[in-house]
């Protein structure tokens, strides 16, 4: 069997053409649709009713005035035990500059089996059992875990996608507190 | 030499139409040319790989399945191949935490054929970015699930359709994905086999030794 170079050359180029437009479609598509974090950015963070895991029902209202840190978890969720123990200790650290963790649980597992789950990974912050339309009216949820960093004027900061490092973490949280402290200071 | 030695060693030149006479290569050319484009492809596919979490969505497909004949009566093994795309992993039948989702097949078999266990491979051990310091007992690549099937001695011989779903929670090196369900479809053709022998034969007169 003849191969022509050409031939082989021509579809090497036109293969290469292909995968390379599909990986800048799917580089640029999520900032795009709902899962955008851009999307959201400036945004004021829609509100929500959920239950906690000792039963009360907890507004994103609730924490007005304070720097929300919103994190979509689950118990199936690998990563999200990474930064768990994070986000208490971190809760700790900045509590007294009005930083409030909020933990959504985006799970099937019951609230015993989350309160045992999150119990064990130190968390100290607010646990919520999470619900679709919740997590859609951030945008979607379609991974986990999903941070959203809400300044103290409710408007969001940040949002961000998998597992990120502490710095990272901490550096947004900073933002989120910064946020809406003129807002504050005029009150 | 090869015969793209030999293609290369002569100008490249495609006759057949006239609009590409003019098209001629040299060797050196054309060899640098096509190492270009190869290194473009796996450029391409390398960056593809190793895109940010939650920029691709995991996606495991089941590849079309052999028709495999079982003798009625007798047991048979129905191998089913998935592929689980390249960056992302799942966890397997025997996750290594109580809170982690198993991959497990639940299927539906007509009636007279019984389906007896799935045979799981163990899982791959393997640590990731997120945990470096633990192992997770993962699917990656090719899973081939095995599946125990047994029709009974009164089943009309014929092929028969077998539907179930293939649960999964698949994650990346950052992020992880709800648990999805991949239908699952496959036949297997039942055959008549040898004759039994019965060990009391009905007495007759006609019947010959």
């Amino acid at each position: 069997m003849k191969r022509d170079p050409v031939i082989i050359i021509v579809v090497a180029l036109v293969v290469s053409a292909m995968l390379a437009v599909g990986v800048y479609k799917s580089r640029r598509s999520p900032d795009q649709t709902k899962t955008s974090g851009a999307g959201m950015k400036g945004q004021s963070a829609p509100d929500f009713a959920l239950q906690a895991l000792d039963g009360k029902t907890v507004h994103l209202s609730d924490f007005r005035g304070k720097a929300v840190l919103l994190n979509f978890w689950a118990t199936w969720c690998q990563p999200c035990k990474i930064e768990m123990p994070w986000f208490a200790d971190l809760q700790n650290h900045y509590a007294s500059e009005g930083l409030q963790v909020v933990g959504i649980a985006m799970d099937d597992a019951s609230p015993q089996e989350i309160g045992k789950f999150a119990k064990d990974l130190g968390v100290n912050y607010v646990v919520l059992i999470g619900k679709e339309e919740v997590g859609d009216s951030y945008g979607g949820v379609p991974f986990l875990p999903t941070t959203f960093y809400i300044g103290r004027d409710g408007t969001v900061v940040d949002k961000v996608f998998g597992l990120k490092g502490r710095g990272e973490i901490e550096s947004a949280i900073k933002k989120a507190l910064s946020q809406g402290q003129a807002v504050q200071a005029q009150k | 030499m090869s015969l793209f030695k030999q293609d290369l060693n002569r100008a490249v030149t495609i006759s057949s139409y006239p609009c590409r006479r003019a098209m001629r290569l040299s060797p050196k050319l054309a060899a640098n040319l096509l190492a270009l484009s190869c290194w473009l492809v796996l450029t391409c596919l390398a960056v593809a790989q190793d895109l940010p979490p939650g920029k691709r969505l995991p996606s495991v497909t089941m590849s079309p399945p052999r028709t495999i004949t079982v003798t009625r009566g007798k047991p048979g093994t129905v191998d089913l191949h998935f592929r689980i795309d390249g960056g992302f992993h799942i966890n397997s039948n025997t996750p290594t935490t109580e809170f982690l989702i198993p991959t497990t097949l639940k299927l539906t078999a007509p009636t007279d054929i019984v389906v007896g266990k799935v045979i799981y491979p163990p899982g791959e051990q393997m640590s990731f970015p997120f945990a470096p310091d633990e192992k997770l007992s993962v699917y990656t690549g090719v899973l081939v699930l095995g599946v125990l099937v047994r029709p009974l001695v009164t089943v009309v011989p014929g092929k028969y359709a077998f539907h179930g779903q293939l649960k999964y929670q698949a994650c990346d090196k950052a992020a992880c994905y709800p648990p999805r369900q991949l239908p699952v479809d496959f036949l297997i053709n039942v055959a008549k086999g040898s004759a039994a022998r019965k060990r009391n034969p009905g007495q007759s007169p006609h019947v010959h030794r």
